[in-house]
């Protein structure tokens, strides 16, 4: 256990962020839009008098006042889904166009992969794959009940996924997870330099595979819930000789630039272009994320 | 499979072995299964591809698909293991608010005590079997009907406590 000290020098107002690491995670929701207009969910909710207020950067993001969101009839509806906020950011990076053939690598349990799905408006194809068949259940079960019937779901190691050419790839890898702490504290107990180490190898042949699997031009996307920099800046240096990185911008989302060294040692100065999202910048959780072309 | 699921049998031996068992099926052949129970047009499953795999009908955006070993294509749309067939609530969450027969219409208090997993006592003109069940013009999902009683069959996991309904 490092805990979250080893980030004092890298997070800015270290203060902030430990003061907001002790405040549990509202609920938030994506309006569904291959079930439900944006309208039509906004006016159920009105009519149930419960409290929800817009995301500035993402008018199908709700922050929603409910006890339990998934017990709503609009949920068995399919009509949202519950997804924490700032993973709603990693398939916008990722803009998918309607007729693309997209690789979700990581899937499970599916939030990203059926937000792609319907920023596709259910054209194309998402192939989402997910290794562990235990976890498979959930992914479809999100599927299914959200209409993303353009999803086609494999179960391979993601680091010997076959050969084939897709428009993008999102590669969610696992991770250390610390940027869930507000709703897992027990998550720094977990964490430490080693395990992340430990997860990089995973990491590196998973976003690896994803470049090799990506057309020439096309988009990847890496992300993490994590601020080891070992699991982030450090496994999209790998693959900086086969793909070029992408300046990310989301409106209305305020975040922090990669880092361009760590440990004393310097980093890629191309790196900076990767996001870095802390919880008490936009009270969410904490995320990374890099967005790469393929050469 | 048994005997009396002959006419299953038929549609699901329909064509070819594709990727991973999903073997691709006419979408006529499954449209006429619908048009037959519920009185929902072909047209209305323009647009989409079928698949049939291990007793199961599935359905999937009209998109040619990669050779890939599928755990699962778009989403499982009925089951062939019985007879009668049955629709899955996904299903006819899509589909169903196209059918024009053996659907049936909640009030509010049957919908929550639908959505919670119940069975309801009702009159219904139905035939006795699977139906597409309404509550103010929205498909809940699917129903066993069979003399005055309307069982749910909304997934266990999706059902909704009727207090917040």
């Amino acid at each position: 256990m490092d805990g979250p000290e080893r980030y004092r020098h890298i997070i800015p107002d270290f203060q902030g962020f430990q003061e907001i690491g002790c405040k549990p995670l509202g609920s938030s929701v994506r309006i569904n839009t291959l079930k439900a207009s944006r309208s039509c969910l906004l006016q159920r909710l009105q009519e149930k008098a419960l409290d929800f207020r817009s995301f500035p950067w993402y008018p199908l993001g709700l922050r929603l006042k409910a006890l339990k969101p998934g017990k709503l009839v609009e949920h068995l509806l399919g009509y949202f889904h519950v997804q924490e906020e700032v993973s709603m950011g990693p398939p916008l990076v990722l803009d998918p166009l309607p007729g693309e053939v997209v690789l979700d690598l990581c899937a499970s349990p599916g939030s990203k992969t059926t937000q792609i799905s319907q920023q596709m408006q259910n054209c194309g194809l998402v192939v989402a794959n997910e290794p562990s068949l235990s976890r498979i259940s959930a992914l479809r079960a999100n599927c299914e009940r959200l209409g993303a019937v353009n999803v086609a779901i494999t179960r391979y190691d993601g680091r010997r996924f076959p050969s084939l050419l897709f428009d993008r790839a999102l590669v969610d890898v696992p991770c250390s997870g610390e940027g869930r702490a507000r709703r897992d504290p027990g998550i720094w107990m977990r964490s430490s330099k080693r395990r992340s180490l430990d997860l990089q190898a995973l990491q590196v042949g998973l976003l690896s595979r994803a470049v090799e699997l990506t057309k020439p031009g096309g988009t990847i996307v890496y992300s993490t819930c994590t601020y080891a920099p070992e699991e982030n800046e450090m496994v999209v240096e790998k693959v900086l000789d086969r793909a070029r990185l992408e300046k990310i911008s989301i409106p209305g989302l305020t975040s922090s630039p990669g880092l361009l060294a760590w440990e004393g040692r310097e980093l890629d100065w191309e790196l900076e272009r990767c996001a870095r999202y802390y919880p008490h910048q936009n009270d969410t959780g904490g995320f990374f994320v890099a967005k790469l072309q393929r050469e | 499979m048994s005997p009396s699921c002959k006419e299953n049998e038929e549609v699901l031996s329909y064509s070819k072995r594709g990727e991973g068992g999903f073997r691709p099926l006419d979408r006529s052949s499954v449209a006429s299964l619908w048009a037959e129970r519920f009185g929902i047009s072909e047209e209305a499953f323009q647009g989409y591809r079928f698949f049939g795999k291990a007793q199961s009908i599935w359905v999937c955006s009209d998109f040619p698909l990669p050779g890939l070993k599928f755990e699962s294509v778009g989403m499982r749309m009925m089951s062939l293991k019985d007879r009668p067939w049955k629709p899955t609530t996904s299903a006819l969450q899509i589909f169903g608010r196209h059918a024009k027969k053996n659907v049936v219409h909640l009030s509010e208090e049957e919908a929550g005590a639908f959505m919670a997993g119940s069975s309801l006592s009702l009159e219904a003109d139905c035939q006795p079997g699977y139906v597409v069940v309404f509550y103010r013009g929205e498909v809940l999902g699917c129903g066993l009907y069979s003399r005055g009683t309307l069982i749910s069959q909304i997934p266990k996991d999706r059902r909704v406590a009727s207090c917040q309904g």
